[in-house]
C-alpha cells in the first residue's frame, strides 16, 4: 500500500525524506500545497499531487516560488492548512513576500519547506536559506533524520497555528533524497472550511485584513511570537542529547550533520568522550537548554552545512552568557576545523575529531591505497554529464553555436537554469557564456543589447526553457522590448520542466494533479509583449541555423526564436523511436581528413560510439533513441536513418 | 526491530551505475525487501542532474540495531553491486577495502570523454584484473546481455538483485522480492521480473 | 623544396593564415570537411580539427606555396621574372556570333569559352560565380545555358572553390573553373597532389583565370554601399582602367553611382596586399579587360589544353580573336610587374618567404635569383 494513504496502525515504511515530509503534512491534515520544481525538493509536491483527489487536496506547481508562497498564504488566510516547498534558491525568489508574511502572520497553519543543496550537487550555488528565518524572524526547524522529517512537519503546522506565524522547515539533499525507516502516524480526518475574514481590527490576527502594516506594532507582535516559539523549543523532543554528562567535547549539530556525527563517533569508539547535542529547533535558539550543555564542557564543536549559521548564533549566546557558562574553545568553520564550503560526510568529521581528541584512525589500508594509484585504476575515465540521447538541446546548441561561428563577430549566448544549463559544456559545444539564476540569461542579454553606443558590436543571444520562461524571463523580455535592446532570445521549448523530473508548467494543458489546465501560448505572450517571434523544430538543423543567422543579422530590437521539440524523457516520447539508425561502414570516413570523427568527437551523443578497432563509428542500440539528428551532420552521409513503421 | 543478525552490522552495500540504468529502482526494491525483514535501512542517493549520463550511486546501510548515516564512510563498503564495470572501480577507489566483495555487470557504457576520443576506456580484461586486485571475491555477470535476451535491457537491474540474493550476502529471497515488486507492478509485468530475478540468481552458481 | 613534410593541419592554418588576416576567402578549404565554412564573405572554423596534416593547409594559397615546384610540374621550368607568367600567346578577343549578348562585363570571352566547353564536352561541369544581391555565390553549372546567369564581374571575393570541392565529391571528372589568381593558385596546388595520394587523378578540364588587382571584403563593401543605395537593385559594377579613379555602380532603375577608389581601398582585405599574381599565372587561359576597348578582352593562352579549346571555339564561331596592340601589352606587363614587385617586397620584409625554421611556416617559396630579380 502506498505510504501516502496507508492508515494502518503502527506501519513502517522505507521513506525518502521528501516522502516523509509529504506524509507528515497529510497527518497534519494539509489542504493546499504549492511549489516550483527544484532539486532536492520536487518529490514533496509530486507526492501530495498523487493523492490530491483521494485526500481532497489542492496541489499546484506554481509559475514560480513567490507565487507558490502567495498561493499557500492565501489558503492559510482562509483558515486552511497549507504547505509550500522549494529548493534553497526558491526562497530567494519568494523572499520579498516572505518578509511581509512574517510581519503579517498566518491563520491556518502554514509551513515553508526549503531543501538546500550543500555541495551544489544539482545547483549553480550552495547558497543559504536558514538565515531567512533569522532575518525575517520566523521559527526554523531542521529534521535530523527521516522520522523527524515526518514528525517535525506535522508538528510545524501545530506550532504555526499556536503562534500564528509561518514556520520554516529546512532540509538538505542528504535528508530529502536519502531514505530510511519511518513509523507512520494516523492520517488526519479534520474537515476545514475556507473563509477569509477581513472586517476586524487591523491588529486582529484572525479577523482583520491580512497586512504587514502598521509595521511598528506588527513587528513587535512578531517578536512576541518568536518568544513564544522559544519557550516551546526549550522542551521540544526534537532537541536531543547523547553522551556523558560531562563530555570532553560537545558537538552541536543539526540536519544531516546528525547522522554523520553519530557515525563518526561510533567509528572512533568515542561515545564516552563526546557528547552530541542535536538541535531540531535552530531559530530562535533555546537559550536555557543551550546554557546547560555549554556549561558542561570547555570544548565545543559545530557540525553544519554550509555557512556557520548555528555556530555564530551559539557563539553570540555564549558571549552573552559568558559569566554563567564560562570561557570556551570553539571548533568550527571560523577557526578552520570544519570546511566552509561543500557538503559534509562522516570522514570529514572523523578527521576533525581525530585532531581534537588526538585519536589515530586508519581510513584505508596502506597496501590497498598503493593499489589504487596504479593504472588503469588510477586513470579510470571520468564520466561527465551530458545531454540524453535524443535531447533537443544538443541539436539547438549545434545550430546556435554554428550560426554564431559563421556570423564571425564574437557573438555569445547568455545561459539559464535547466538541463540546457549544460550548454556551457562540450556536450553543448561550450555555447553559453554566462550562468546565474532563473531568468538571468534574458536579463543579462537585455543589458548587453544596449551597449552599442559604447562600441559593442557582438551579437547577443540568450536561451531559456519553457518553464523558465514563465518563471522569470517574462519581465526581462518586457524590459528588452520596451528599451529596444538588440537581442535574440531562443526559447528552448521541450514541453516540460525536464531537469527536475518533467513536471508540468503553465505552457501545458495539464496540471500537477493531472487535471486539464489552461495552456498559455508562449508565442502569443512574446508577440503581445512586442517581440518578433518565429518557431522552428530544432531537429531541422539547416532551417534552424538559417533562421538564426537571419535573426542575428537583424540589428533591430528583440527577436524571439522558439525551438520546439519534445524532451527525450517526456512520457509521450520515452519509449518510442522515430528512426532506426545504422552506420554504413563503407562510407564512414572516421579519422580521415574530411571528417576527423565529427559525430563522436564533437557531436558526442551517447548513442554514437567510436569503435577503435574498426576505426569506424557505431550506433549503441541500447542508448540510441532514434531521433535521427546525427544523420544530418555526417559529412559522408554514412549515418542512415529509416523511419520506423 | 530485529531481523536475523547480519554478517556485519551495519552492512554497507553500494549500488552503482550510470544514470538511466535503473540504479535507483534497484536500491529501492532491495531496501524494501530488507525493511520487510525487519531491518533498519538507510539509503543515500543523488539524482536529478546526475541522471544526465553521469554516475549514480546508492549507499545502503542495513542494520538490526539502528539507523546510520546515508553516506558510507571511506573504505567501508562490504559489497559493491555495479551495473557498469568502471563504475565499480570508481566506487572501490573511495569505498573499497581488502575484504570488499564485488558483483558487477560487464557491459561498458562509454563516458562522453571516451566517445569523443579524449579518454581511454580500459579493456574488459584490465577491468577484471583491477577489480580482482581490489576485492576479496568478485562475480562478473553479463546482466545486460541476459536482459536483452529477456526482451528489455532495463531488466538488467532486476537481474542484479537476483544475483545479490544468489551471493548469499543478504538474508532476503525470492518470496520477499515477489512481495515487494507486486506492490508497484501490474500482474502482467510480474512474470518477466521474476524471470529476471531467477536468471540473476542462477548466474551466481 | 618543402614537399609533403611542410604540410600541417587546421590548427596551424588558423594560426598563420586566418589569425594573421592573410585569408582572401578563395574557398579552397571549404566543402572538404565539416569544419570550414564561408558565410557572407568570411571564412570561419566551426570546430577544431585535431589532424596533424590536412587538405585545407595543403590547398591554401596563402601558406607553403612552392612556386618553383608548381612551375616545374605544370610548365617544366622554375618560377622566373616574367611579369605575366608563362604563356604561349596573348591576344585580344570577344564572344563570337554563336553567343547571344547577355550583359557581359566586357567582351564576354569567359562566358563564350565556358559555354563552348560545356556544350562540346570538354568539361562535364563548370565552377562559376553568381550573385545574390551584392553577395557573390559559387555555382556549379552543368547546363550550358546557365552559364549566362553568372556573367559580370564581382568585386568582392567569393569562396568559389567550395563549388569545385563539392563537384569533385559529386563525382565530376573534367571540371571547368573560372577563378581569380588566388583561386587558380589553390587549384593548381590541389592538382599537384601535395599529399601524394596514390589514387589521385586531376579532376579539372579547364582552368580559366581572371585578371585581378585586388578584391573587396564583402561585409565591408556591403556595409559601405547599403548606407548609400539599395544593394538589391545593382545591375553591374565596374572599375574602368586608369586614369579612371572611381568605381562605377550601375543601378537598375535609380541613378548610377560613382565611388572614389580612395574610399574603396580601405575595404580591400590584407591578404590581397600579399598577392603577387595579377594575371592568374597558373591557369590554362587567363582573361581580363582591354584598356581603351570596353567591348573586348585580353586573352592569355598558357597551356596546350587551353590552346586547343580556344582554337576550336574560334573555328566554330563562338569566339573572335585578334592581335593585341603593342601599347596594351606593354602596359599590362608594367601593371602586372608592379603588383608582383610590391607584394614580393612586402613578403620579403615580413620574412614569410623561404623560411628555414622548423616551426615557422612560409607563405611562399621560390628560387633566390627570381626573388631578388623581381624585388631589385
Amino acid at each position: 500500500m502506498s505510504y501516502l494513504t496507508d492508515n494502518r496502525e503502527d506501519m513502517q515504511h522505507l521513506l525518502m525524506g521528501n516522502e516523509a515530509i509529504a506524509r507528515g503534512a497529510l497527518e497534519a491534515g494539509v489542504n493546499v500545497a504549492s511549489g516550483y520544481p527544484g532539486t532536492p525538493s520536487s518529490e514533496i509536491i509530486e507526492s501530495l499531487a498523487k493523492v490530491a483527489k483521494e485526500r481532497n487536496l489542492y496541489v499546484e506547481w506554481s509559475a514560480n516560488e513567490k507565487v507558490a508562497m502567495e498561493v499557500a498564504a492565501a489558503a492559510s488566510f482562509a483558515k486552511l492548512r497549507s504547505l509550500c516547498a522549494m529548493k534553497q534558491v526558491g526562497v530567494n525568489v519568494a523572499s520579498d513576500f516572505l518578509l511581509h508574511l512574517g510581519l503579517c502572520g498566518t491563520r491556518g497553519g502554514m509551513v515553508l519547506v526549503t531543501c538546500d543543496d550543500p555541495g551544489a550537487l544539482s545547483s549553480t550555488n550552495e547558497g543559504p536559506s536558514r538565515h531567512y528565518a533569522q532575518m525575517f524572524e520566523i521559527p526554523l526547524l531542521e529534521p535530523g533524520d527521516f522520522q523527524e522529517a515526518k514528525d517535525m512537519t506535522k508538528w510545524a503546522f501545530e506550532l504555526s497555528e499556536a503562534i500564528k506565524s509561518v514556520v520554516m522547515v529546512r532540509s538538505v539533499t542528504r535528508v530529502s533524497h536519502a531514505s530510511g525507516n519511518v513509523r507512520l502516524g494516523a492520517l488526519a480526518e479534520t474537515e476545514r472550511h475556507a473563509e477569509f475574514r477581513y472586517d476586524g481590527s487591523p491588529l486582529s490576527a484572525d479577523e482583520g485584513p491580512a497586512e504587514s502594516v502598521p509595521v511598528g506594532q506588527k513587528h513587535r507582535l512578531q517578536q512576541e511570537k518568536l518568544q513564544m516559539a522559544t519557550q516551546l523549543f526549550e522542551e521540544s523532543p526534537f532537541n536531543t542529547y547523547q553522551g556523558p554528562e560531562k563530555p570532553e567535547l560537545l558537538i552541536i549539530t543539526a540536519s544531516a550533520g546528525n547522522l554523520y556525527t553519530r557515525e563518526a563517533i561510533s567509528l572512533l569508539g568515542a561515545e564516552d568522550r563526546v557528547g552530541l547535542l542535536k538541535l531540531g529547533t535552530t531559530w530562535p535558539l533555546p537559550s536555557r537548554l543551550l546554557k546547560r550543555y555549554l556549561a558542561a564542557t570547555d570544548k565545543i564543536m559545530f557540525v553544519e552545512e554550509v555557512l556557520p549559521f548555528l555556530e555564530e548564533n551559539v557563539k553570540i549566546l555564549a558571549a552573552e552568557k559568558a559569566r554563567e557558562v564560562g570561557v570556551k574553545t570553539f571548533y568550527g568553520k571560523n577557526e578552520g576545523t570544519m570546511p566552509k564550503t561543500g557538503e559534509l560526510n562522516p570522514d570529514i568529521i572523523v578527521s576533525a575529531l581525530c585532531k581534537i581528541l588526538k585519536i589515530d584512525y586508519l581510513t584505508i589500508d596502506p597496501d590497498y591505497e598503493q593499489k589504487l594509484q596504479m593504472p588503469p585504476i588510477a586513470g579510470v575515465p571520468e564520466r561527465a554529464r551530458t545531454f540524453c540521447p535524443g535531447c533537443p538541446h544538443r541539436a539547438s546548441f549545434w545550430s546556435i553555436h554554428n550560426a554564431l561561428q559563421m556570423d564571425n563577430r564574437r557573438g555569445f549566448v547568455c545561459g539559464d537554469i535547466g538541463c540546457y544549463a549544460m550548454g556551457r559544456f562540450p556536450c553543448g559545444f561550450n555555447t553559453t557564456k554566462t550562468l546565474h539564476a532563473m531568468g538571468s540569461g534574458a536579463g543579462l542579454a537585455s543589458g548587453f543589447g544596449k551597449l552599442a553606443q559604447f562600441g559593442m558590436n557582438q551579437p547577443v543571444l540568450a536561451v531559456c526553457g519553457d518553464s523558465t520562461f514563465f518563471h522569470a524571463a517574462i519581465p526581462a523580455l518586457v524590459n528588452a522590448v520596451h528599451h529596444n535592446s538588440n537581442i535574440t532570445l531562443v526559447v528552448l521549448d521541450n514541453s516540460g520542466t525536464a531537469m527536475t523530473g518533467f513536471q508540468p508548467h503553465p505552457g501545458l494543458t495539464i496540471n500537477a494533479m493531472g487535471d486539464e489546465a489552461q495552456e498559455i501560448d508562449i508565442t502569443k505572450v512574446c508577440e503581445a509583449i512586442g517581440a518578433k517571434v518565429e518557431t522552428r523544430d530544432p531537429f531541422d538543423l539547416e532551417e534552424t541555423q538559417t533562421t538564426l543567422n537571419r535573426l542575428i543579422e537583424d540589428g533591430q530590437g528583440v527577436k524571439v526564436l522558439i525551438l520546439r521539440q519534445e524532451c527525450a524523457l517526456s512520457p509521450e516520447k520515452k519509449h518510442t523511436k522515430q528512426y532506426d539508425m545504422q552506420i554504413d561502414e563503407n562510407l564512414c570516413l572516421g579519422e580521415d581528413c574530411g571528417c576527423n570523427r565529427l559525430c563522436t568527437r564533437i557531436f558526442q551523443c551517447p548513442g554514437l560510439v567510436w569503435d577503435k578497432e574498426k576505426n569506424k563509428a557505431r550506433i549503441d542500440e541500447v542508448l540510441c533513441v532514434g531521433c535521427g539528428v546525427c544523420s544530418l551532420i555526417c559529412p559522408a552521409g554514412a549515418i542512415e536513418r529509416k523511419e520506423v513503421a | 526491530m530485529g531481523g536475523i543478525p547480519l554478517s556485519k552490522d551495519p552492512y554497507n552495500l553500494i549500488i552503482t551505475g550510470v544514470g538511466g540504468q535503473g540504479n535507483v529502482m534497484a536500491s529501492r526494491v532491495l531496501s524494501n525487501m530488507l525493511v520487510r525483514k525487519g531491518y533498519y535501512v538507510t539509503i543515500g542517493e543523488t539524482f536529478g542532474a546526475s541522471q544526465r549520463g553521469g554516475p549514480v550511486m546508492s549507499h545502503i546501510r542495513v542494520s538490526a540495531q539502528s539507523a546510520w548515516s546515508p553516506q558510507i564512510p571511506r573504505g567501508r563498503a562490504d559489497i559493491v553491486v555495479s551495473l557498469e564495470p568502471i563504475e565499480a572501480i570508481r566506487i572501490l577507489k573511495s569505498y573499497g577495502n581488502p575484504n570488499v566483495k564485488v558483483l558487477t555487470n560487464t557491459r561498458p557504457i562509454h563516458p562522453v570523454g571516451v566517445i569523443s576520443g579524449e579518454l581511454d576506456y580500459p579493456s574488459v580484461e584490465a577491468i577484471k584484473v583491477s577489480i580482482r586486485k581490489l576485492s576479496s571475491i568478485v562475480w562478473f555477470i553479463d546482466a545486460t546481455e541476459e536482459a536483452m535476451k529477456l526482451g528489455n535491457p532495463i531488466l538488467g537491474n532486476i537481474i542484479m538483485i537476483g544475483a545479490v540474493f544468489g551471493t548469499g550476502e543478504l538474508p532476503v529471497g525470492r518470496e520477499t522480492f515477489k512481495e515487494v515488486i507486486s506492490e508497484s507492478l501490474s500482474e502482467d509485468r510480474l512474470d518477466i521480473n521474476l524471470k529476471a530475478f531467477d536468471m540473476g540468481a542462477s548466474l551466481i552458481a | 623544396m618543402g614537399g609533403k613534410d611542410k604540410i600541417r593541419g587546421q590548427e596551424e592554418l588558423q594560426r598563420v593564415v586566418l589569425n594573421r588576416n592573410l585569408c582572401t576567402g578563395c574557398g579552397a578549404c571549404i566543402n572538404l570537411c565539416p569544419y570550414f565554412k564561408s558565410y557572407r564573405g568570411n571564412t570561419t572554423i566551426l570546430f577544431p580539427c585535431t589532424l596533424v596534416q590536412g587538405r585545407c593547409f595543403a590547398y591554401c594559397p596563402k601558406v607553403e606555396v612552392d612556386l618553383d615546384d608548381l612551375s616545374q610540374k605544370f610548365f617544366g621550368r622554375p618560377y622566373n621574372c616574367d611579369p605575366l607568367g608563362p604563356y604561349q600567346t596573348i591576344m585580344i578577343s570577344r564572344a563570337g556570333k554563336k553567343i547571344k549578348r547577355a550583359g557581359f562585363q566586357a567582351g564576354g570571352t569567359v562566358s563564350a569559352i565556358i559555354y563552348f566547353a560545356l556544350r562540346k564536352g570538354y568539361v562535364d561541369g563548370a565552377v562559376l560565380t553568381d550573385r545574390d544581391g551584392l553577395l557573390p555565390v559559387p555555382r556549379f553549372v552543368t547546363n550550358p545555358e546557365d552559364v549566362f546567369t553568372c556573367v559580370s564581374s564581382k568585386y568582392s571575393a567569393a569562396p568559389t572553390l567550395s563549388a569545385l570541392n563539392q563537384g569533385i565529391r559529386d563525382g565530376f571528372k573534367q571540371i571547368g573553373i573560372v577563378a581569380t589568381p588566388c583561386q587558380v593558385l589553390a587549384t593548381v596546388l590541389m592538382r599537384s597532389n601535395p599529399l601524394e595520394d596514390l589514387n589521385f587523378v586531376d579532376p579539372t578540364g579547364l582552368v580559366v583565370g581572371l585578371f585581378c588587382t585586388w578584391a573587396l571584403d564583402f561585409r565591408g563593401f556591403e556595409g559601405y554601399l547599403s548606407e548609400r543605395i539599395d544593394t538589391e537593385r545593382i545591375a553591374k559594377i565596374d572599375i574602368p582602367p586608369p586614369p579612371a579613379e572611381a568605381m562605377e555602380v550601375y543601378m537598375e532603375k535609380e541613378e548610377n553611382m560613382e565611388i572614389p577608389l580612395d574610399e574603396i581601398r580601405q575595404l580591400v582585405p590584407d591578404g590581397c596586399s600579399y598577392c603577387i599574381d595579377m594575371t592568374a599565372e597558373f591557369s590554362d587561359i587567363s582573361v581580363g579587360a582591354l584598356e581603351g576597348y570596353p567591348d573586348m578582352n585580353t586573352l592569355i593562352i598558357r597551356t596546350e589544353r587551353g590552346r586547343k579549346i580556344v582554337h576550336e571555339a574560334r573555328k566554330e564561331g563562338y569566339l573572335i580573336v585578334s592581335d593585341i596592340p603593342k601599347v596594351n601589352l606593354e602596359h599590362l606587363k608594367w601593371a602586372a610587374g608592379n603588383k608582383k614587385r610590391r607584394a614580393l617586397t612586402k613578403v620579403k620584409q615580413e620574412r614569410i618567404v623561404n623560411t628555414l625554421e622548423e616551426d615557422k611556416a612560409s607563405y611562399l617559396r621560390l628560387n633566390t635569383a627570381t626573388l631578388e630579380g623581381i624585388t631589385a
